[in-house]
């Protein structure tokens, strides 16, 4: 009998990943409130803002210059993990418990729709509109859900073409080239690993061919398209013919960087954060970025990445929270945040002399976010961005023909779709 | 309880010992009462989640769908190649964990001057986080750069190109090597444990009758181990069936590493299918409490008639 027990102790702890995966919350409705920019004129309180690791230092920075200046209001940091991933698992339980402990969430520009959806967050139209032109246009993109504005874009990310100035002087002008000098030299590698840098890195090439994951109303699925095949051709030839060491289906960010910095590759696709590492490797003087080349005769593209500031729906202090809010958008803050290496979504910060001392790459790494596009906005986006990466995996490992992997993609996005 | 005869002061003694009874089943309540809270509780409520379905676009939001999870996940590929991979994982890398702790424990049974440091040694691997260990292995058969091919390419040995975690069985045999590396010391201390258990005039009355050290080994110590090795074994298997931490770090469940507990974490957390992922879990749950019963009744059954021969 005592045997028994024992088992069945043990075998309930299987169960343990339930209980805290349940859901309780009877949550908010589909219509949002609204705030208006005047509403923050008169706040006073505290503001929680719950964002990632502060690793720059930009956040402690902004925070202390806030509340120096606005002696009604004080605002505090709560750092969440440093994984993007594990910074939403924190913030999702937060809001399906209802609870106000966060009045300003740092949002990854593909939770826009979910949190939009879920009632979790203030709709910001007239405020994102009061701002839009200080913006570079693709970060506002990422806010948009519904035809309603959701959050205000506070940092933005794009990824760059790394390569070898000793192997390569002029960085290539298409995709092909790349390949193709690849093959003849060094290789390239990008984050080829079965998660969401592979779908970046997949969307960089269809975005720039023209190629569409969604309709623009996002209603139906568009992605068993020609421009796909023909970037999942590309990409399994370039693993086939060499052009790609194999090793690629298992880098993500810092394994390519790695390779890349220890003379594996000739080139690298990475974001911004690997220039100042690579400036302080034994690689330092020998390469250098540029903007992404062309795809299939096209101007090249890219995918934006960053952060945006939304408010919680469930918030104690919504006017403070949107004073903060609109405190760190202003070009001051954003200076103070992208001379961190933050970059920033208001389009003056680039002009900056002090900010291009401190991001030597600012006016490259401005063209790129403006050629950037947002990812498919949807609530489903995690398991959009699963039927992309669990597919591209395949036709890179050559299990699966560019052919099926494109229907397969169609089909499991438009399931996700139906959920209801 | 084998003879007729003990019936009768049986029966004599429960009307004498009732009010004591009484005083003890009272006394366990509230324990009882506290492990219904903490354990029945969330497996009723497991259950009952995983006949609903909960929208994801609008929380709260939510509707009875009875065994509707339960054949999706099952009428899944997903599902049953996680199955695969789990059973698999489970027999080959507890079989080798019981032959290699069984080899340890008999090692560090041996009174040998510097014993009890070795054992204390020899638990270091089980006592690093599971997590940290998996980072570890990932760096070390990182290709091109880890210390594998590494090494291989140096020696001028064959395998030096293998992309490790990215093909198909070799991603799997790396999960199995870290796993058997992690969990064998493990094993050897429960094992160990059980062999202090066994008397030394077992040994001494055997090897005046002039049986050799297999015969001992075989006659002796493996049957009076058997207590010892079920209860590792149970341990060990209720633990790599659910396995998550290394796959979720060595390769994020790719190229054949997609376990049970990486697709329940997949739903539940990530994709917020709370019905399907607790139907998942529900099911794993199933599995393990099958496989620890089956234990029980083959190999514990045994124990009695082991010792009773």
């Amino acid at each position: 009998m005592v045997r028994y027990l024992i088992a069945l102790v043990a075998c309930l702890a299987t169960l343990g990943l339930v209980a805290c995966g349940d859901d309780d919350g009877d949550g908010g409705g589909t219509e949002a409130n609204v705030l208006e920019p005047g509403q923050a004129k008169n706040a006073s309180g505290d503001v929680t803002w719950c964002i990632g690791k502060d690793t720059s230092g930009a956040f402690t920075a902004s925070i202390e210059k806030f509340n120096q200046e606005n002696p009604k209001l004080q605002a505090k940091l709560l750092e969440l993990p440093e994984s993007a991933d594990l910074q939403r698992e924190q913030q999702v339980q937060r809001l399906r418990a209802e609870s106000s402990e966060c009045d300003v969430l740092g949002m990854d520009v593909i939770w826009t729709a979910e949190y939009a959806a879920a009632g979790w967050i203030y709709d910001l139209t007239p405020v994102v509109e009061k701002y839009e032109d200080t913006f570079i246009p693709s970060t506002v993109e990422t806010v948009e859900y519904e035809g309603k504005k959701w959050a205000l874009p506070y940092n933005t990310n794009a990824g760059f073409l790394y390569y070898r100035t000793n192997e390569v002087p002029q960085p290539p002008t298409t995709w092909e080239q790349v390949y193709k000098e690849a093959r003849e030299k060094n290789g390239l590698v990008y984050q080829g690993e079965r998660y969401e840098g592979l779908t970046v890195d997949f969307l960089e090439l269809l975005y720039s061919s023209g190629g569409k994951v969604l309709s623009e109303d996002g209603e139906t699925v568009e992605i068993d398209s020609p421009e796909t095949r023909e970037a999942l051709e590309f990409l399994a030839n370039g693993v086939k013919e060499g052009a790609v060491p194999k090793a690629v289906t298992t880098y993500e960010e810092e394994s390519s960087r790695r390779a890349f910095e220890a003379g594996k590759a000739t080139f690298m696709r990475n974001w911004p954060y690997a220039y100042a590492l690579g400036k302080e490797s034994d690689i330092a003087d020998e390469f250098d970025i540029a903007t992404f080349p062309g795809f299939a005769g096209n101007e090249g593209a890219g995918v934006v990445g960053g952060y945006n500031l939304g408010i919680s729906a469930f918030s104690q202090n919504p006017e403070a929270a949107l004073a903060f809010s609109e405190f760190l958008v202003t070009p001051e803050v954003q200076k103070l945040a992208m001379e961190a290496t933050l970059p920033a979504t208001v389009t003056e910060v680039y002009k900056d002399p002090k900010v291009r001392e401190a991001l030597p790459f600012a006016p490259e790494l401005l063209k790129a976010v403006e050629q950037a596009e947002a990812r498919p906005v949807s609530p489903v986006y995690t398991e959009i961005s699963q039927a992309i990466y669990d597919n591209v995996f395949a036709v890179l490992n050559g299990r699966t023909s560019p052919d099926e992997a494109a229907s397969a993609m169609n089909s499991e996005i438009e399931e996700a779709l139906q959920r209801f | 309880m084998e003879a007729g005869a003990a019936r009768l002061p049986r029966r004599r003694r429960r009307s004498v010992f009732r009010g004591e009874h009484r005083l003890g089943a009272a006394m366990l309540a509230p324990s009882l009462a506290v492990i219904g809270l903490v354990a029945a509780y969330p497996i009723f409520y497991a259950i009952w989640l995983s006949l609903n379905e909960y929208s994801v676009i609008t929380p709260g939001l939510s509707r009875f769908v009875g065994f509707d999870n339960y054949s999706e996940a099952l009428g899944s590929s997903q599902f049953w190649d996680a199955m695969k991979t789990t059973v698999l994982f489970t027999v080959i890398s507890v079989g080798l964990e019981l032959v290699i702790g069984l080899a340890m424990a008999l090692v560090m049974h041996r009174a040998f001057r510097g014993r009890a440091l070795l054992r204390a040694v020899v638990l270091v691997p089980w006592a690093i986080l599971t997590v940290v260990t998996a980072i570890t292995w990932r760096t070390i058969f990182e290709p091109e750069l880890g210390f594998v091919n590494t090494m291989l390419n140096t020696l001028g040995l064959p395998g030096g190109d293998i992309v490790w975690l990215g093909e198909e069985g070799y991603a799997l045999a790396v999960m199995i090597f870290a796993d058997v590396w992690k969990t064998a010391p493990f094993m050897a201390l429960l094992l160990l444990a059980g062999l202090q258990g066994i008397p030394d005039e077992l040994h001494d009355a055997a090897k005046v009758d002039g049986a050799s050290g297999w015969q001992r080994f075989r006659r002796i110590t493996l049957p009076l181990l058997v207590p010892a090795i079920t209860v590792a074994l149970i341990f060990r298997t209720l633990d790599a069936m659910r396995i998550f931490d290394l796959p979720y770090i060595l390769t994020k469940g790719a190229n054949g590493t997609e376990t049970l507990s990486l697709i329940a974490q997949e739903e539940l957390v990530t994709n917020r299918n709370t019905g399907l992922g607790s139907a998942l879990s529900v099911l794993t749950f199933l599995t393990v409490m099958g496989v620890s019963f089956l234990y029980i009744r083959f190999i514990g059954g045994n124990i009695r008639a082991l010792t009773e021969d």
